[in-house]
């Protein structure tokens, strides 16, 4: 697993979803501003080895506080890259407990479970849920009916 | 046999949340757990504001004081943990008890008309009149809340 933070929460993800990890700062050229955006946490897509990914701003996401990121994890088999704040560790944990029930909105998308881990409780995030399929449509529609404009800056400050 | 049964029946917790005090019948409380810490993560649903470990398990804690009370409280002195239904499942749930908690036997009374659904009846205790909750359906008061019913205290 990797341990990642946003906006002082940690999250853990499996290692094997993230195909890459990338500083902001390295996806000059790459990163192109969406004109009209359509949803607040995907303002980018990056160009990456041939394909088009949706940036997804994890704090946004997760509705958690402005935060300055610093890394781009890029999913393996998505379109999605997901911005974070920073890589804590490399961890390697029993199978996640399974997300109460009691939590029964958006977040059984986001999560796969919680680990308990150094004393604290970490959500284990689900590499599907950052894009939900209609979120992807909606992306789709927008992308393919603007031009693209290139944003040298823009990841970083997403 | 019979008589244990019955006395489990008699048997209440009451707590206290906020400035009220409240029952619960003490065959729905699984444990009373010293305050240890919670546990937050981003999700969608208010009504849980995060979750302590409790014998390898995690279990949710519910902010009931917003609704018996009115308003949360950030100091607490316990966490009653309960078992609540969900659907055909069930699993635990916690409340942060704000005050000392009894141990208090006595037959329950009906509610007075127009109490909270999640109000079963009340408990004599002393000179008071204590509200016995029924926690499941307290806790889903929070997902459909009846008009008029969030925020207000039940405490007589």
């Amino acid at each position: 697993m990797l341990l990642f933070a946003v906006a002082h929460q940690k999250f853990a993800i499996a290692a094997d979803s993230v195909q890459e990890i990338r500083s902001t700062d390295s996806l000059a050229g790459s990163a192109v501003e969406l004109s009209h955006p359509v949803l607040s946490k995907v303002r980018h897509t990056l160009e990456h080895s041939g394909h088009t990914y949706y940036v997804v701003n994890a704090g946004a996401h997760f509705d958690l506080p402005v935060s300055r990121p610093g890394l781009v994890l890029i999913l393996r088999q998505s379109r999605v890259a997901v911005l974070i704040d920073y890589i804590e560790r490399m961890t390697e944990i029993a199978a996640p407990y399974p997300l109460p029930l009691a939590f029964a909105g958006a977040e059984r998308r986001w999560y796969r479970g919680l680990t308990y881990l150094d004393d604290m409780v970490i959500p284990v995030v689900h590499a599907g849920g950052f894009l939900t399929a209609q979120e992807c449509e909606q992306l789709d529609r927008v992308t393919n009916s603007t031009a693209p404009q290139h944003d040298l800056q823009g990841v970083v400050s997403a | 046999m019979m008589a244990t049964q019955s006395t489990a029946r008699n048997s209440f917790i009451v707590l206290q949340i906020g400035s009220g005090r409240f029952a619960l019948s003490a065959d729905a409380v699984v444990e009373l757990s010293a305050p240890v810490r919670l546990h937050t993560f981003p999700h969608t649903f208010p009504a849980v504001v995060g979750v302590i470990v409790r014998r390898g398990r995690i279990v949710p804690v519910y902010d009931a004081a917003s609704l018996l009370a009115g308003r949360s409280f950030s100091h607490h002195r316990f966490y009653v943990v309960a078992r609540r239904r969900i659907g055909q499942a069930s699993e635990l749930g916690a409340m942060p008890v704000s005050g000392e908690c009894e141990l208090a036997s006595g037959d329950m009374r009906p509610p007075a008309a127009g109490s909270p659904a999640y109000v079963r009846g009340v408990l004599p205790v002393g000179e008071e009149s204590v509200p016995v909750l029924d926690f499941n359906t307290l806790i889903n008061a929070y997902v459909s809340p009846e008009p008029g019913t969030a925020g207000e205290g039940a405490s007589s």
